[in-house]
């Protein structure tokens, strides 16, 4: 379904850095690398579940390049491991939440790869689809309601949740109150075993827009440039009071949903495979290579460094402590109120 | 007492705006396109439009005078259910409607008596006076029972459909229809996406008459023409004149036709006006214009549609006004005759509740 270009020739930085890229592919080779460690760490008994975004590294690095920390706010749901460390996360943080540590930022307490983080903006999420969408439109209608300009709420989901009803009545929320909002649709073309054929006549989510009186585009997800310059452009619209937008980038789910998922049972290894010629990792790292942007020495240091990296935060947080039993009310009641007592 | 029902200002039919600055639609400019109907058919829709006129009015009236407690208004809808009715096939589609369609429940084949009987909450009512006015229900004209929330039909309608598919009975379509204010609900868009994957035989019919109660059509969206959004969900979206019975025969009957034979679902969009409030419980005065509702007055469609009949000799100006007594003849009598008959017994407050006639204080 997407089709990318390779050719050295048709190379377009929109205005980014080397060192910017090579950040984008860092941020690729990491996501990759922490995705599979939770598998690792799951199939070995460690962790209780982890769930799989690989084909999604262009779309999230390229997303989190265009996201201003500090400013934005994010809502993403589950799959979103490359858009938590583009905006900030660190592997540790991640391997934190995974082994459900008490120093976890939901000390523990939230279901694996649901992160949140008020230094980096982003907000905590449930696993249903599009029930943090209502919360992100009303995250905007705050910033637009204290007139906070130079502000945006970067909102993501799959192309699953677009046939929610709560997707629909914040899109149309949204530009009704022409809110400083972007919703950017990961269309991976599974929503666990619903194909997109099942999901949806109109396969190009994009073209909703316009019934909500707003723009709308479409972009190559597997391009982490072309993502870059799609979701910019619709955050910079968002933050300068030019309303919310849609922008769909199209990329693919290479594993299954998650660990508790058998996707062998609903599509055929063909297809995987034949998607798997796309794959954005090795596709950015050529672009890179035949650029002069990184050589192979090059990525051979990053990868190392990101495999270090990450077994480093893997045996610094699983060396931390769950939270105490006693703990268990923390949080939940206002004062110290305990049920028991 | 005969009431004048023709509004003052209107001659030949105006053009109809659909919002106030916006360009009109046209309807002037069409010529008298009955669009394969008889005469006999286009007198048929007058009438329609004459008793739906009629008894909501009378509806009012009931409520003014403390006698029935509720009644809902469809002053400016006459058009789009008259022509929508007459595209229906009685005793093979299924209508699901909601609390507005008055016009169409009636073209369809409900009688003044029975609507009467489910204002005034009697036991002969179809629904043993228990349901909301205006809620009608009919196994024998297909006519689904709705709820008051808003949009909560839909998913039931496509249900509907999809029973029709998976039965593979083809020839028959379910017509749902609701308001502007609808297409903003969460079950609307899961009822449209899921009609559209699975190629449902339903006709999604939005009588845009610009304000949800107090929400104008702005505040409502930001895409006035609901029918762009039929593109989405991949199916065909059509704009009609709501205030054209003939044309909006032509585009449900069109819609209909694609459904029943297998070719889909698609979403009709017809611009009508809310002349009143929402219903007897509203004051409209609170959040619109005079200036406005006057304006729009002028496109009123049942003298508008009178005039051109009169005017195309379908109908001479003594057969309209008989037709108008004769209306109102009805009205009063079933009025009568309804207003007579006796209110559901306390006894049987748990009548078609539970199985088997189970009573909770036994």
């Amino acid at each position: 379904m997407a089709k990318t270009d390779t050719e050295a020739s048709t190379f377009e930085r929109h205005g980014l850095s080397d060192e910017q890229l090579r950040g984008i592919f860092r941020n690729m080779l990491l996501q990759r690398q922490l995705d599979n460690r939770g598998f690792q760490l799951n199939r070995q008994g460690k962790v209780p579940f982890a769930l799989g975004s690989e084909g999604h590294e262009a779309l999230q690095a390229g997303a989190a390049m265009a996201f201003q920390r500090g400013r934005d706010i994010l809502a993403p749901y589950y799959r979103d491991l490359g858009l938590a460390l583009g905006i900030g996360l660190t592997p540790y943080e991640i391997l934190l939440s995974i082994f459900a540590r008490a120093a976890d930022h939901n000390g523990g307490r939230q279901f694996p790869n649901h992160y949140s983080s008020k230094a980096a903006g982003l907000m905590s999420f449930s696993s249903i689809l599009a029930a943090h969408l209502p919360h992100a439109v009303g995250a905007a209608f705050a910033l637009k309601y204290r007139g906070e300009a130079g502000r945006a709420v970067l909102a993501t989901c799959g192309d699953g949740t677009t046939s929610e009803g709560e997707w629909h009545e914040s899109m149309n929320f949204a530009a009704i109150h022409k809110l400083p909002f972007v919703m950017l649709v990961e269309n991976n073309e599974w929503a666990i075993s619903t194909p997109l054929s099942k999901q949806m006549a109109q396969p190009e989510i994009w073209k909703r827009a316009e019934g909500y009186g707003m723009p709308g585009r479409r972009f190559n997800g597997f391009d982490p440039i072309d993502t870059y310059a799609a979701v910019k452009e619709a955050l910079d619209r968002a933050r300068s009071g030019g309303g919310p937008s849609i922008v769909e980038g199209t990329c693919y789910r290479y594993l299954a949903h998650s660990t508790d998922d058998n996707d062998m049972t609903y599509r055929s290894r063909e297809e995987v495979l034949e998607h798997r010629k796309l794959d954005p990792v090795p596709r950015f790292e050529h672009v890179l290579l035949e650029n002069g942007v990184m050589t192979e020495a090059d990525v051979a240091a990053l990868r190392a460094d990101v495999l270090r990296e990450t077994n480093e935060a893997t045996d610094a947080a699983e060396a931390m402590p769950y939270p105490e039993p006693g703990e268990l009310y923390t949080h939940v009641y206002e004062g110290a109120w305990q049920p028991w007592q | 007492m005969p009431q004048d029902l023709t509004a003052a200002g209107c001659e030949f039919p105006s053009s109809v705006s659909t919002h106030d600055d916006s360009p009109s639609i046209g309807a002037t400019a069409a010529p008298f396109d009955p669009h394969g109907l008889s005469g006999e058919q286009l007198v048929a829709m007058f009438r329609t439009m004459v008793v739906q006129r009629t008894l909501e009015n009378r509806g009012f009236q009931l409520n003014r005078q403390g006698k029935i407690p509720f009644a809902s208004a469809s002053e400016g809808h006459e058009a789009v259910q008259a022509g929508a009715a007459m595209a229906f096939q009685r005793g093979k589609d299924i209508l699901v409607p909601y609390y507005r369609d008055l016009g169409l429940d009636l073209g369809i084949g409900l009688t003044p008596y029975e609507v009467l009987l489910s204002l005034f909450a009697r036991d002969a009512d179809h629904s043993s006076g228990r349901q909301f006015p205006h809620h009608y229900a009919s196994r024998r004209l297909g006519l689904q029972t709705i709820s008051s929330v808003i949009a909560a039909q839909l998913p039931h309608a496509v249900g509907a459909a999809y029973a029709l598919k998976y039965r593979k009975e083809t020839g028959r379509a379910v017509l749902v229809t609701f308001g502007d204010g609808a297409t903003s609900e969460g079950e609307w868009h899961e009822s449209l996406n899921f009609a559209a994957v699975h190629a449902l035989p339903i006709v999604f019919l939005c009588e845009n008459n610009e304000w949800a109660i107090s929400t104008p059509l702005s505040k409502q969206t930001a895409q006035p023409d609901l029918h762009k959004r039929a593109a989405g969900y991949g199916m065909p979206g059509v704009v009609v004149d709501g205030m054209d019975p003939m044309a909006c025969y032509a585009a449900v009957k069109a819609a209909l036709e694609r459904a029943r034979s297998g070719g889909g679902p698609t979403l009709v969009e017809a611009k009508c006006y809310r002349f009143l409030s929402h219903t007897t419980d509203d004051d409209d005065r609170t959040y619109r214009s005079r200036e406005e509702v006057e304006r729009r007055r002028l496109d009123d469609p049942v003298p508008c549609f009178e005039a051109r009949l009169i005017a195309a000799g379908v109908l001479s100006s003594e057969e309209a006004e008989a037709l108008k007594r004769s209306v109102l003849e009805e009205a009063n009598e079933a009025t009568d005759r309804a207003e007579a008959m006796a209110y559901p017994s306390p006894q049987d407050l748990y009548g078609n509740v539970y199985a088997d006639g189970w009573q909770p204080w036994r």
